[in-house]
Formats: structure tokens, C-alpha cells, sequence
């Protein structure tokens, strides 16, 4: 009878030859695996040309209240070669509905390491439909698509600013004006307490908005607009500026934003931003498109460190099909 | 493999030549690299207090009365005592040596000589160390493979201290072993241990990882000597009774008491010295009674004892007030603040960090045909370590020296791991891992060619295992070598093949870079195109590194410093995610959101500049 245990041995001295070559095999699938990455990754890179010829594309074809977006939404390169047609992209911009736009022309590098074209495509092509084929420039992939969440902006508090009135208001006291400058509503010496036209990153995205820092205690800083006309939607979208908004600091307070019709004193949005709330705030409501209608936007917070906000009040309509 | 520690090492003069060899490789090809390389924002702090030392070393020279005073100690070790002074002590005497009187070197060069001779040791010390455990190929795998990986090889050049403290924590671990065979090898342990001390902080860790090592191996060593065990017992015993009453001082009069009561006749100064003094005893008595397990723990008694004396002798910061001094050092330490960083698609702000993020970095920072051998080895040895358990297994027990090995190539990936710990500076907080991971990849690749050229010659009795092993070595290294090549100067941004290099970092949503040295990258286009006298505002990058830029002719010296970019004219934004807003800030501030020129690191955006219209 064999003996078990030397069949056992047997087999673990077979395998154990078998280890080395094993393991050389898988080395060598290891290392020339990486070594085809590291020679093909150049190929995978556009050129210089490649963006000029996009842009020049653009230049031709594209039209005013286009966009462009990227992906992945971190190739921004394209912008050193882009003028003329807004370029988007920051992280969380592929579902951004870009609604002030009719069409968005979309820049791809499909053959980036770990592009992952149907995961964009999943969170982008529902409410778009292609309107030309995909169109190649070396590694640069270039698509235009409708829009169809498409909303033409009516009113807009960051184009209107300069017609604003401004001031800082203490609720049973009185207020403070804030003159406008040319550029900016600047309520006397505080730096911070202004009403301007701005750029700032609120949760990574660039937006234009409309830098509002509240004053502090229960005095708010107030934007009021001339009767405009509006859309059939109002928007109040706010939020906190920069890394300020991920604080979840004891002593830092809420952010309160409003909007109200000056003629009635009726609050028509009202929103809050709590610490640590990092993304912009909106609200929305419908209203009649008959009447023009005088509007006031304030800004509030117990405490105004690091609550540095930015905000935007707009007003759109339902596109024509 | 295991066998390989029970012979006794022979040093062969080859393998001194061939270590020698390659500290000289390494020592070219840093110097050869570095023009190139930016002045991360530590390192031009590093530069002033490496100056600030060296004048406080010529005044020792010539007045050493006035220069011993507590007065003048501090105004020249005032700034940066965050860190010991040993290696700036050295980047400012090159300097003094280099540029100053000799003038052979530029500033920067002549500053950061010591790092290279120091960052050279770890490729000789690897050889030395994995020739001793695994033979010549795996030595000069572990050997060469360190500083193929790009990270590491950038922050080889630097004047700053995570790859000396790497150097320095080898160093210790390699006289440890070799302390375990070689008389007197212990001192040399303790001396090395010091030098770790008088580097970073890491060092205080070191005896954490060796001590139950050595403390183990003794113990194994005296199972058939009861005097010696017994004189083992007493000295772990004193270590553990004094630690034990360190701790009731501290708990019992806080921090602030106890380190205010620390006087030279006070109880902590009376256990200090008993444990110094009762360490050589017990220790003498281990000595007569066992040398084998005196050899085990005596370079523990060597740190203990060396280790200490040397930061505080090494330290004129700390001659007139130690207690104090070191204590605010080590609170500094450890209640350092958190800085922001983005680790797959989320800024990490605030502990608790995830525990995953230093093995998940560490996979997508080291080539993977480098990191690959470094994953087998560390499987194969804890594969071994569970195999043993079972009787019929138990010759595949790893060696001492083995587990020493391992247990390092974990311990400083363990210790960052924590999640209160903090998570910034890419990967180079557990660089004292990497030299020791190296080791088990070439563990890894010399078995497996070893191995299968045994099996070849089965068929083919005249293959040799350089015929199998150079072109395994080539095929291995040319990824990493490429890598790194195209990734230079730019080490902090580099994403290895498993990332899909730095296109698929950013898309996983990695941190692109830090420190910002990789505005060198645009430093070119500022000199070309920047007006006369123009202001540039250099976002990260530090008022020291403009200068140091200027300084050492990579900057238009008429170029002068902005301090945001509401004063400049170009504004240069070095790409975080954390750091959106000075982007928008400098939109804001020129007019326009189209910038002028940058660098992109295949297609990654890494510095992006602005020209004000």
C-alpha cells in the first residue's frame, strides 16, 4: 500500500518546483504589462494641434449660449485653447444640467487610463440627444448634444447687480447703504460687507454669483431689485465660499438667505445653510410671468465667521419646442 | 531561504565593493538629477535654518563662549526647532563648504549634498542586507529598486528628512542584525539609533518594532540557561517597572507638572538614572551568564542608552532647557495639525482618516512591477509564518532576521495607518517601510529565478542564473525606469500603472501633487514672458523658495514677489482640489478665466497660470 502521507510530500515537492516558474511567469506578465503602459500612455495623450483644431471647430461652429463641457471633467488643458465658448468642468460636473444652455459640446479623451465613457455617458445622456456624430481630432473626441433641460434665463441677480439697491439692515435700527462703486456695493469700511458680481468655488464648481457675507447677529445684508419681469420659475440658489463651508465648528451658525416681494413684504424663498453643508442650496417656485415684480434678497447669520456666502437669485422660462 | 541567517555572514570584500558601487551610483545620479528639482515649501524653510546652524557652528569656532550662552543657542536654533538638527547641521555646512568658501556649488546643490550621501545609504545598505538574507540578486534588487521608485527617488534629492530617517531607521535595523552575530556590533546599533533621533520623530518608534523582537529572541536563547534568563528577566523587569512609574508621574501630576517638576533631583531624574545604570548592570550579568542572548538585547540597551544622550548632545536647542524643549517637540508632534487632502474623490479634512489609505496609496504610488514582488514577498513570508504552525511544515518558519524584516516592512504603514494620525505628504511618512518591502521583492525575484533556472537546468544544464535573472531584472525595471524618467522633477505627482498613471489618479480623484515644487515647471515661461519688474504671485509656494529660485538663477531675479493676486500681474495656481477658490480668486482678480499657459502633466493640470489683462 502507498503511503499517504510520502503521495502528500510527493505533490508539495512537485509544487513547490512549481512555485519559482509560477511565480517567474507571473512576474514576467507583470512587468511587460506595465511596460506596454508606460510605452502606449504617450500615444494615448492628444497634442498641442489636436486643441487648436477643436478650437477652431468651436470658433466656427459653435453659437452664442453654447457650452463645453469635459470628460473627464479634469482635462483642462482645453481651456489654454478655448475663448469664446464657456468651458465647464470640475468634479460633479457631469450631472450638472447646465440649463442656461441650449446645446453642450462635449470634449472626451476616451482612451485616458480608466475612462469610463458609459458611466459619463449614463449620468449625462438622459435629457440630451446627440446632434452630429462624434467627431475625432487625434486623441480629442468632440460631440454636440441639445440640451433638453434647456431653460432661457429671464432674470438674473448676478447680471442685474449693478441696478440693485444695497444696504446692510438692523432690524429696528435703521440701515446702512452700501454705495456702488462701478464694480461693487461697498457697505463702508468692512471688506467683507459687499454686494458684487464674484467668482468662487462653492463645492468644487465655479460659479458667478453673488457675494453676500452676512453681517452678523440679526442684521442682514440686503440686494433689492427693480420690478423685471420674470420667467415662470424663481430660484434661490446659496451657498458657503471655499473650504469654510465643510466647518462644522461649535461657534459657527446657520446661514439664512430669503427672498421677498417688496410690494406685499410676502417671503416668496427662504433657505438655509447649516455648517457643514458644502454643496449650493436651492429652492424654487413657480410664478406668474404677467407682472414684473420688485424683488429683495437678504442674507443672514448669527455669527458671520467663515460664513463668507454667494448666491444667486434667478428667474427662467420653459423652453420653446 | 530560511536557512540563509543560520550561516554565519561573510562579508565579503566583493560585496563591499558592490555596495560601495552602488552608494556611488546613487550619489551620481542624484547629483546628476537635481538642477531641476523644485524647493518644496519645507525644504526653503530647512535652507534658513540650515544657514542660521552653520553661522551658530563658525561662532562655536571662534567664540565659544558667547556662542554655548542659552541666548545665542536660541537665536540660531530658534527657528524650526520642530525638527532635531543633524541633518540641517549637515545641509548647512555644505553649504558653508560648497558655495560659500569653495563656490563649486550652486546654493541649493551645495544644501542638499548631505541627503544624497544619506539617501545613498539605503541602496547600499539594501545590498548588504538582502545579499546577507537572500544572496547577491536580491540584494541588488532591493538595492536598485528603491529609488526606480519615482516618489522616492524625487524626495531623494530634497534637504529635507523622510528619506534620511528612512537611511537612519535601516541603518539601526541592519546593525541590529548584524549585532545579533558580530561582537560589539551593538554599539554601533545605538549609535545609529541616535543618528534616527537627531533626524525625525519616526525614530522614537524604532524601539517599539525591535524591542519585543529582540526581547523574543532572548528569551528563546536562555529556554536551557536559568542564570541568564534570570539576568534577561531583571532587565526587562527594570524597563518595564520604570516605565510603568514614568507613567504614574505623568498621570498622577499631568503633563504640565511633570515635565515642570523634571529637575536633576527629581524622582524622573532619579529613574532615568537608575534605569541607565541598571541597564549596564543587568546586561553585564546577561553577558557573563549567555553572549548569544546578550547579543539579542543589547543593542536595545545600546538605543536606550545612546539614543537619547545623542539627540540631546546632537541638539544645542535643547542643552539649556531639555525638559521643557523636548516636550514641547514632542507635544508638537503629536497634536500636529491636519491638512487638507483628496484621496479617491473626497478631501480628507479631519480624523478619523480611512484605514485603508496608506496601503491603497502605497498600491498606486510604486510601480507596480516593483510593488508586485514587494505584495508576494510579504505574503510568502506570512504564508510561511501560518504554515509552521503545523509540525510537518515547521522547517518553512521564517528566520529571525527574516521576521525582523518583515515586521519593518509593516510596523511604519501600521503607525500611519491610524486614523487620528495625520494623512498628508503623499507617502513619504512611511518611507522607513519601503527599503525593507524592497528586500522581500527581491526575496520574491531572486527566488523565482533561482528557482526556475534549477528547473531549467533540468533540460538545459548550461543555463546560468544571470541568463535568466538580468533579462527578469530589465524587464522589471524598464517600466519604473521610464516612469521615472518622464516623471522627473516632478516626483510628487507620479501614479503608478495601477492608478493607470497620473490620468487615471486624477480620475479616481487623487491628490495631484504637494509642497509645490512643480512650479518649476512654469518657471520657464515666466522668464521668457514676464514684463520687467513684473509682481508674480506663486500660489504654495513659500517667500523663501522665490528667493531660493532667484537665488539659484531658475528665476528672472527682477521678478519680484506677490502676495496674492490682487498685487500681481501672473498669478501661477498650483491645481489642489482643496485650493478651488485662489483659482477663482485669480479669475476674479484679472478679469478673465482663460489662463496663458501651464503645466500639465499628461493632460493633468498641476500648475495653471494667469496673466492679468
Amino acid at each position: 500500500m502507498p503511503n499517504p502521507e510520502s503521495a502528500a510530500i510527493g505533490r508539495w515537492k512537485q509544487a513547490e518546483r512549481a512555485l519559482p516558474l509560477a511565480t517567474l511567469v507571473v512576474l514576467l506578465w507583470v512587468g511587460i504589462g506595465a511596460l506596454y503602459f508606460q510605452l502606449s500612455l504617450p500615444g494615448r495623450l492628444p497634442r498641442e494641434g489636436n486643441y487648436r483644431d477643436v478650437a477652431a471647430t468651436l470658433a466656427k461652429e459653435a453659437l452664442p449660449g453654447d457650452v463645453l463641457l469635459l470628460y473627464p471633467w479634469w482635462i483642462e488643458r482645453a481651456r489654454l485653447f478655448v475663448s469664446g465658448t464657456p468651458v465647464v468642468g470640475y468634479l460633479g460636473s457631469d450631472v450638472n444640467r447646465l440649463s442656461g444652455h441650449a446645446r453642450i459640446w462635449v470634449l472626451a479623451q476616451p482612451e485616458l487610463p480608466r475612462s469610463d465613457r458609459a458611466g459619463f455617458e449614463r449620468k449625462f445622456l438622459p435629457g440630451r440627444s446627440p446632434l452630429q456624430p462624434p467627431r475625432r481630432f487625434g486623441t480629442l473626441e468632440l460631440s454636440l448634444y441639445r440640451n433638453d433641460f434647456y431653460r432661457p434665463v429671464v432674470f438674473s441677480a448676478v447680471q442685474e447687480y449693478r441696478s440693485a439697491r444695497a444696504y446692510v439692515e438692523d432690524p429696528g435700527r435703521g440701515r446702512l447703504d452700501c454705495p456702488f462703486d462701478g464694480k461693487v456695493h461697498r457697505c463702508g469700511e468692512a471688506e467683507q460687507l459687499r454686494v458684487a458680481a464674484e467668482w468662487h468655488e462653492l463645492r468644487y464648481e465655479p460659479r458667478h454669483c453673488l457675494s453676500m457675507h452676512p453681517p452678523g447677529g440679526s442684521r442682514r445684508i440686503v440686494a433689492e431689485f427693480p420690478a423685471l419681469p420674470l420667467g415662470d420659475r424663481l430660484v434661490l440658489e446659496a451657498g458657503i465660499v471655499g473650504e469654510h463651508a465643510s466647518g462644522r465648528q461649535p461657534e459657527l451658525t446657520p446661514v439664512r438667505a430669503a427672498v421677498e416681494d417688496m410690494a406685499s413684504g410676502a417671503r416668496l424663498l427662504e433657505l438655509a445653510i447649516s455648517p457643514g453643508q458644502e454643496e449650493m442650496q436651492r429652492v424654487e417656485r413657480p410664478v406668474s410671468a404677467d407682472l414684473p415684480v420688485a424683488l429683495r434678497v437678504w442674507v443672514q447669520s448669527d455669527n458671520p465667521a467663515s460664513r463668507e456666502t454667494c448666491l444667486e437669485l434667478s428667474s427662467d422660462r420653459a423652453a420653446a419646442r | 531561504m530560511s536557512q540563509a541567517m543560520a550561516v554565519t555572514p561573510r562579508w565579503a570584500e566583493k560585496d563591499s565593493w558592490i555596495a560601495a558601487a552602488l552608494f556611488a551610483a546613487s550619489m551620481v545620479a542624484l547629483i546628476a538629477t537635481q538642477a531641476p528639482v523644485g524647493f518644496v515649501r519645507d525644504e526653503s524653510v530647512y535652507f534658513v535654518a540650515a544657514q542660521s546652524y552653520a553661522r551658530w557652528l563658525e561662532e562655536l569656532f571662534r567664540t565659544p563662549g558667547q556662542a554655548l550662552t542659552d541666548a545665542a543657542i536660541l537665536r540660531a536654533f530658534e527657528i524650526n526647532h520642530e525638527h532635531p538638527a543633524l541633518m540641517k547641521m549637515a545641509f548647512g555646512l555644505s553649504h558653508l563648504v560648497f558655495h560659500e568658501w569653495l563656490g563649486v556649488l550652486k546654493p541649493a546643490a551645495a544644501f542638499r549634498l548631505p541627503a544624497f550621501a544619506v539617501a545613498s545609504l539605503i541602496p547600499a545598505l539594501s545590498y548588504l542586507l538582502g545579499r546577507w538574507l537572500y544572496g547577491r540578486a536580491a540584494g541588488l534588487w532591493a538595492a536598485i529598486s528603491f529609488l526606480l521608485v519615482p516618489r522616492q527617488f524625487f524626495n531623494a534629492h530634497l534637504a529635507c528628512f523622510d528619506v534620511p530617517i528612512a537611511a537612519f531607521w535601516l541603518l539601526t535595523v541592519y546593525t541590529f542584525l548584524r549585532a545579533q552575530r558580530e561582537e560589539r556590533f551593538w554599539i554601533w546599533c545605538g549609535l545609529s539609533f541616535g543618528a534616527a533621533l537627531a533626524t525625525k520623530h519616526n525614530g522614537w518608534f524604532l524601539p517599539f518594532v525591535l524591542a519585543p523582537l529582540g526581547v523574543a529572541r532572548a528569551w528563546f536563547l536562555t529556554r536551557e540557561s536559568p542564570a541568564a534568563r534570570t539576568w534577561l528577566g531583571r532587565w526587562v523587569g527594570l524597563g518595564a517597572g520604570i516605565s510603568l512609574l514614568f507613567a504614574i508621574l505623568w498621570v498622577t501630576q499631568g503633563p504640565g507638572r511633570f515635565v515642570g517638576s523634571f529637575t536633576a533631583l527629581s524622582p524622573a531624574a532619579a529613574l532615568l538614572a537608575l534605569g541607565a545604570v541598571g541597564t549596564v548592570v543587568t546586561l553585564r550579568g546577561l553577558y557573563r551568564a549567555q553572549q548569544s542572548a546578550f547579543r539579542a538585547v543589547a543593542p536595545l540597551g545600546a538605543m536606550a542608552l545612546l539614543g537619547p544622550a545623542i539627540f540631546y548632545l546632537h541638539w544645542p536647542y535643547l542643552w539649556h532647557h531639555p525638559v521643557e524643549r523636548a516636550a514641547w517637540y514632542f507635544d508638537f508632534h503629536a497634536t500636529h495639525v491636519h491638512y487638507a487632502w483628496f484621496y479617491l474623490g473626497r478631501l480628507l479634512r479631519n480624523p478619523p482618516f480611512p484605514l485603508d489609505y496608506v496601503v491603497v496609496k502605497t498600491a498606486l504610488t510604486v510601480p507596480i512591477s516593483i510593488f508586485a514582488p514587494m505584495v508576494f514577498g510579504l505574503a510568502a513570508l506570512g504564508g510561511r509564518a501560518i504554515a509552521a504552525l503545523f509540525d510537518r511544515w515547521r522547517s518553512l518558519l521564517p528566520s529571525f532576521a527574516e521576521a525582523v524584516v518583515a515586521v519593518n516592512a509593516v510596523a511604519p504603514i501600521l503607525i500611519i495607518s491610524h486614523p487620528n494620525v495625520p494623512h498628508f505628504g503623499g507617502v513619504k511618512h512611511w518611507f522607513p517601510a519601503m527599503p525593507f518591502l524592497a528586500l522581500l521583492g527581491g526575496m520574491v525575484v531572486a527566488g523565482a529565478a533561482r528557482g526556475s533556472v534549477a528547473a531549467l537546468r533540468r533540460r538545459w544544464p548550461a543555463v546560468g542564473l544571470p541568463a535568466l535573472a538580468v533579462p527578469l531584472f530589465a524587464v522589471l525595471f524598464a517600466p519604473a525606469l521610464i516612469a521615472t524618467a518622464r516623471n522627473h522633477p516632478y516626483g510628487t505627482s507620479y501614479y503608478s500603472e495601477l492608478a493607470g498613471g497620473l490620468p487615471g489618479a486624477a480620475t479616481l480623484g487623487m491628490q495631484r501633487q504637494f509642497w509645490s515644487n512643480n512650479v518649476t515647471g512654469v518657471l520657464e515661461w515666466l522668464n521668457a514672458h514676464a514684463p520687467p519688474n513684473a509682481r508674480v504671485w506663486l500660489h504654495e509656494v513659500t517667500g523663501l523658495a522665490f528667493q531660493e529660485y532667484q537665488l539659484n538663477g531658475m528665476l528672472r531675479r527682477d521678478i519680484r514677489a506677490a502676495s496674492g493676486p490682487w498685487d500681481a500681474e501672473i498669478a501661477a495656481y498650483q491645481y489642489h482640489q482643496e485650493f478651488r477658490e485662489h483659482e477663482m480668486n485669480i479669475w476674479q482678480a484679472f478679469d478673465t478665466v482663460t489662463p496663458v499657459t501651464g503645466l500639465y502633466l499628461d493632460e493633468t493640470p498641476q500648475v495653471i497660470v494667469y496673466q492679468r489683462r
